[in-house]
């Protein structure tokens, strides 16, 4: 006989958000969630008529409420489809649950937002929020799909983790979180379901410099992306930096090579955002999902073609 | 023959990190008599005191010796494991190869090792000599005096009065209160202090087992533990007190001329040379201040007074307007007042502190009036205080006052008085300074907070800045009202303040330091206040000396343990407590007053006292009778008597504490130290001096 | 913007409140705590935010624990010309670990917020916003190679290929502040 409790499977969807840099900077970044994840059994909802997050330098610079505005629009685009952001973008990440952070936190907030969203026939009630593609591919997916959805391991390859700073702090208006954001795992343990090597290093949790400062003064933001650059180099001689942030990446990329050319850096770390690491292990085509950058990933890629290091 | 047992603790690693115990054991079972040598990490735990226990028990010995720390602390406890197993607890005897060895040697262990040795073997050739002795008890006066009438004093008295026992207290002002009564609220809850206190000073001054002595001194202070006889100056009052019904028609009368600055209001008022300390004052006593009075009648206490042209005497206005007659100045007074003697068993010493003057600071304006300390401030703010709690600057309190009286007279009159819209607050004044204390006052951040409080709370415009070195809130609830504090816009600045200047209009320029923005800062402010240290009163040297108990290099007295026994000193059925032991706030003075009044209850309580038989004896057959002990003894417990019709020496048991003086003067050794005899001794120092090896006896 | 001096050497406390009592309608600490900084007057000074603050690390002056301090003291004018607010990356890590829980990036935005009112804006921050209302996006390009070449279409599915989304948008900025103090074009 047979006896069993048949549950219903649920069908994960989510609105992938794309946010400015995703979609005109790196829209490798975006090709590459556009194949991972309906391969992975995730569904994703085009979320059209999106807008950029808020980014800081824009709205949440001038008002708490007008910030609140642009991000409830966003946010209420899935909340009519019942259904969550998502992005692979910290910058977005960051600014989409602060504000609903703000929005559930004071009423008063809340209700002016929708005051202002009325004016376009739409509302927010919070129940939307923005999940981050980490978060997803590991709580929701799981590291043993992952595991099983690989056609090419990273097999004795090192890898620096750069989660990014708006994946772990303010660790309060984030939906998932980190058991000790002072020590993130998920995307240690992300990297290692490929089979590679994701020890920790002292700058692991340090920002890169990009964002605001990036745009203020260069040259003090390179401290920074220098500083993280040369201590993966010393203490743990990654052959892959491997990030969750879009703007990590831009930052790590870019800034590697202008250092590498004005001398102060002598050595090359190329870099990905997992979701392009990812694909690239699931076996999609490298020139889509991987196909720009600054710093050379040439290499790195045909060694994880041929089967990693070993 | 004696059966010895040595015990070597390890004191975890305070004795074994230094001392080799292995080869001090294989060492000490060799010694004479020596039957039992153990070791153990700690000796005096329970399971360690259960070794000793079980020997005795077992009689496997009959003299223990402990080779382990200070016998100022431990001696009790292992004499008590020793009585505790049958044995007379003067069989017993210790080495300490902690304090004086291992700590001392603990670089240089062979030596620390080699020295353990003799120590231990010195102790056991004391140990094979040793006596039992049975312990004496002394009758004790269950009397307590209390000096010091401030709120430590007068918790004190009263947790002594309850428990039963008579307590003088004993306050060299005209009242007590202390300056607990000076201050306007009190942190961290902003209770009235006068609400809380006046209850209490009334309380104790009716209570029918304290009996109050203000207006006194402690003149000299006899006698040991349980019995101190105690002569006390109850200073000349020149007002009958037994008339005086505290009405204060007199106060008003005393003319502008014998007006002296009133010592209530820290100086920012006048009073005159007859007055009453403040209006809750306990008791509410007019005072004559000798110094001030100008004898405007024209006489002194006792002359015969000036007559009018017909004849009737010329009286002064405060004699003239008292209606019971106490100011008369008809009888002669003895300016030196009258000298009683107390017995009591026991003293707590409850002296309070003072407030730095601001004079000593030049660097911040001192001459200033618009410069003034924090006690004056609480003067200011006080609804007791010079100008009922308007809040002006004090460089205009004297066109306040003229005002008031003015208007009291029914005139009418315009109050010019400038109000104050900065004030500023400087910390750590005469505190944390090598130029004058080294030490933290403990309550100047808080009371700064408290005030900056209060007069933010009540006049919401002003600008109030408070320069730190570093806010010191470690007390309940102490650190959540420094926060309130900061949400109420109170500007608090890390740096100190390094001048300040007078500015013509009587204004003040601030000069301070910003740590935080690493710059330094000036403005313009109406008022500075600094929180000047608190210091040990001028006279309390000269009391400590009288009780024989010690003072700090800062001058505050010194408790015999600063954990163990935080409010006894080295002097016996002496306690002290309150800002005489050191700075701190109402909450701690009042619980190191109970801690007080609860020592001297449990020394006192049994109504004897157990006395160690350490004392020394005069063997009358060898007593020349030459007369060099008594005057030596510090405790005046020998006294010559007749013993066969010869002088001999006399020690009174009761008296006598054991220290060996009259033993070591005698020239014809008729006096023993029992526990430390010659024969004790001298075998310890042969011992030592033969580097461990014991003489046959 | 208003060329100021910056902070002078020695800060006159007396002239600074004076000018935040007669110049300013409300007090520095007042706005701030009004544009997002609940929590202002809580600040202890401890410095653990500047301690990890990647804007102390590299030498910007103004970093949260000091603009926190002078915001406290009544400093305004002084530091509008100061471009550390406007380099702040938002990490936030300051918030995270602030043990009065007063969130220093709060204050580092509430200070853009103020100083925006005051004129004091950069002009990247105002290309970034004009960005924003003219497509939608504060990072927008016009050449769309690098979305050609991995296969994407030319245009994302945001306002950029959405016009009633786009006018939505718009709708939405001209209901708030940005609209009010007209810092960009709008129609």
């Amino acid at each position: 006989m047979i006896s069993e409790t048949v549950k219903e499977e649920k069908k994960l969807k989510f609105g992938l958000f794309l946010g400015c840099n995703i979609s005109f900077n790196r829209p490798d970044v975006e090709q590459a969630m556009r194949k991972i994840f309906p391969a992975l059994g995730v569904e994703i909802d085009d979320l059209v008529g999106q807008s950029c997050c808020p980014t800081w330098g824009t709205v949440p610079s001038i008002d708490i409420v007008g910030w609140c505005a642009v991000a409830a629009r966003n946010l209420a685009l899935g909340e009519e489809k019942g259904i969550d952001l998502m992005t692979a973008c910290n910058s977005c990440y960051g600014s989409l649950n602060e504000a609903r952070h703000k929005m559930l936190k004071n009423p008063e907030i809340m209700s002016k937002v929708n005051e202002i969203l009325a004016k376009i026939g739409k509302k927010y009630e919070g129940k939307a929020k923005c999940r981050h593609v980490a978060w997803v591919l590991y709580k929701d997916v799981g590291l043993e799909k992952i595991k099983e959805s690989i056609k090419y391991s990273l097999d004795g390859i090192t890898v620096a983790v750069q989660p990014g700073c708006h994946f772990l702090w303010p660790s309060e208006v984030y939906p998932d979180k980190e058991k000790d954001p002072f020590n993130p795992k998920v995307l240690r343990e992300l990297c290692e379901a490929l089979g590679a090597e994701a020890p920790y290093y002292t700058k692991l949790i340090d920002c890169c410099g990009m964002g605001a400062l990036r745009s203020t003064d260069p040259e003090k933001s390179f401290i920074l992306v220098r500083e993280k650059l040369e201590c993966i180099k010393e203490e743990i001689d990654a052959d892959l930096i491997v990030t969750t942030c879009s703007s990590c990446l831009i930052q790590l990329d870019d800034a590697q090579e202008k250092l590498r050319k004005e001398g102060k850096i002598n050595f090359s770390i190329p870099v990905l955002h997992y979701v392009q690491l990812l694909a690239i292990c699931m076996g999609f085509d490298p020139q889509q999902v991987a196909g720009i950058c600054v710093t050379p990933r040439d290499e790195v890629i045909k060694m994880i073609l041929e089967g990693g290091k070993r | 023959m004696p059966k010895i047992g040595v015990y070597i603790c390890h004191c975890g690693e305070n004795i074994a990190g230094a001392v080799n115990i292995e080869e001090v054991k294989k060492f000490v079972e060799k010694l004479p008599d020596v039957v039992v040598v153990r070791d153990y990490l700690f000796m005096c735990s329970d399971p360690g005191q259960e070794i000793i226990k079980e020997d005795i028990r077992k009689g496997l010995v009959d003299r223990v010796v402990v080779a382990a720390c200070t016998p100022r602390t431990h001696e009790p406890i292992f004499r008590k494991a020793c009585e505790d197993a049958g044995l007379n607890k003067y069989y017993f005897e210790m080495a300490n190869i902690r304090d004086q060895c291992s700590w001392a040697h603990w670089h240089e262990k062979e030596k620390a090792t080699e020295k353990a040795k003799q120590l231990i073997a010195a102790a056991v050739a004391k140990a094979r000599l040793l006596e039992p002795l049975e312990d004496r008890y002394v009758e004790l006066n269950k009397n307590v005096m209390v000096v010091g009438g401030g709120i430590a004093g007068i918790f004190a008295a009263l947790d002594l009065a309850n428990a039963g026992f008579k307590v003088y207290l004993v306050e060299k002002s005209p009242s007590i209160g202390g300056n607990m009564a000076k201050l306007d609220k009190t942190f961290p809850t902003n209770d009235c202090s006068a609400c809380i206190l006046t209850p209490l000073m009334v309380e104790v001054a009716n209570h029918p087992n304290v009996e109050l002595l203000t207006y006194s001194e402690v003149e000299a202070v006899e006698g040991t533990v349980g019995n101190f006889r105690v002569k006390v100056r109850k200073k000349q009052t020149y007002v009958d007190w037994e008339k005086c019904t505290g009405c204060g028609a007199c106060l008003n009368v005393c003319p502008p001329k014998a007006r002296v600055p009133d010592e209530f209001n820290e100086g920012l008022s006048l009073r005159g040379a007859i007055y009453i300390p403040f209006p809750q004052a306990v008791p509410k006593k007019a005072v004559i201040d000798p110094d001030a009075c100008i004898s405007c009648s024209g006489r002194w206490f006792g002359e015969e007074p000036r007559r009018t042209k017909d004849g009737k005497p010329i009286l002064a206005p405060c004699e003239k307007v008292c209606p019971t007659g106490a100011c008369s100045r008809d009888e002669p007074r003895d300016p030196n007042g009258e000298l009683i003697e107390l017995n009591v068993g026991s003293i707590i010493v409850a002296t309070g502190y003072r407030v730095m003057d601001k004079k000593h600071f030049k660097e911040f304006a001192p001459d200033s009036p618009n410069v003034i300390t924090a006690l004056q401030m609480e003067r200011l703010i006080s609804a007791t205080g010079p100008t009922e709690g308007k809040l002006i600057v004090p460089s205009d309190i004297p066109k306040y006052l003229e005002w008031k009286k003015k208007v009291e007279k029914g005139k009418e009159a315009k109050l010019e008085a400038r109000k104050p819209h900065v004030i500023t607050f400087v910390s750590c004044v005469g505190s944390r300074d090598e130029r004058f204390h080294t030490y933290c006052s403990k309550v100047c951040c808080m009371y700064m907070l408290k005030q900056a409080m209060l007069l933010k709370e009540k006049y919401p415009d002003l600008d109030i800045y408070i320069f730190f070195i570093d806010v010191r809130t470690p007390g309940k609830d102490f650190d959540e009202y420094y926060m309130r504090c900061r949400k109420l816009g109170i500007k608090i600045i890390k740096g100190k303040v390094g001048g300040v200047q007078r500015l013509p209009d009587e204004r003040l320029l601030v000069r301070g330091y910003d740590a935080d923005l690493g710059k330094p800062v000036e403005l313009i402010s109406d008022i500075v206040v600094l929180a000047t240290a608190i210091e040990p009163n001028t006279d309390l040297k000269d009391l400590a000396r009288k009780l024989g108990i010690n003072v700090g290099a800062e001058g505050f007295l010194r408790e015999r343990h600063t954990k163990l026994y935080p409010v006894d000193t080295m002097t016996e059925g002496v306690f002290i407590c309150g800002c005489a032991q050191g700075p701190k706030d109402i909450p701690d003075s009042v619980a190191q007053a109970k801690a007080a009044a609860s020592s001297a209850m449990s020394l006192l309580a049994p109504g004897k006292m157990r006395v160690e038989p350490l004392i020394s004896e005069v063997n009358p057959e060898k007593c020349t009778g030459c007369g060099i002990c008594a005057p030596l003894c510090p405790y005046g417990a020998i006294e010559y008597v007749e013993v066969d019709g010869k002088r001999r020496a006399k020690i009174n048991e009761a008296i006598c504490k054991g220290c060996g003086v009259c033993t070591a003067a005698c020239p014809s050794k008729a006096i023993t130290l029992h526990g430390f005899t010659y024969e004790q001794v001298l075998a310890q120092i042969k011992t030592i001096a033969r580097k461990g090896v014991i003489e046959e006896v | 913007m208003e060329i100021t001096e910056g902070v002078p050497p020695v800060i006159n406390l007396t002239e600074v409140a004076e000018r935040e009592k007669e110049e300013f309608e409300k007090k520095v600490s007042e706005l701030i705590i009004e544009f997002g900084a609940e929590n202002l007057l809580a600040c202890m000074q401890c410095g653990a935010c500047a301690s990890i603050c990647p804007l102390a690390r590299v030498g910007f002056e103004w970093y949260n624990k000091k603009l926190i301090k002078a915001i406290l003291i009544g400093m305004k004018e002084e530091l509008l010309d100061d471009p550390t607010p406007w380099a702040c990356v938002a990490c936030n890590r300051c918030t995270e670990i602030c043990p009065r829980q007063v969130a220093p990036f709060e204050v580092m935005f509430a200070m853009r917020r103020l100083m925006v009112e005051e004129f004091a804006i950069p002009t990247l921050a105002i290309e970034g916003l004009r960005s924003l209302y003219e497509h939608g996006h504060a990072v927008y390009m016009t050449g769309r190679e690098a979305r050609k070449k991995v296969g994407l279409p030319e245009n994302p599915p945001s306002t950029d290929s959405d016009e009633k989304a786009l006018q939505d948008l718009r709708t939405i900025l001209k209901n708030t502040k940005l609209a009010e103090l007209g810092l960009i074009p709008m129609e």
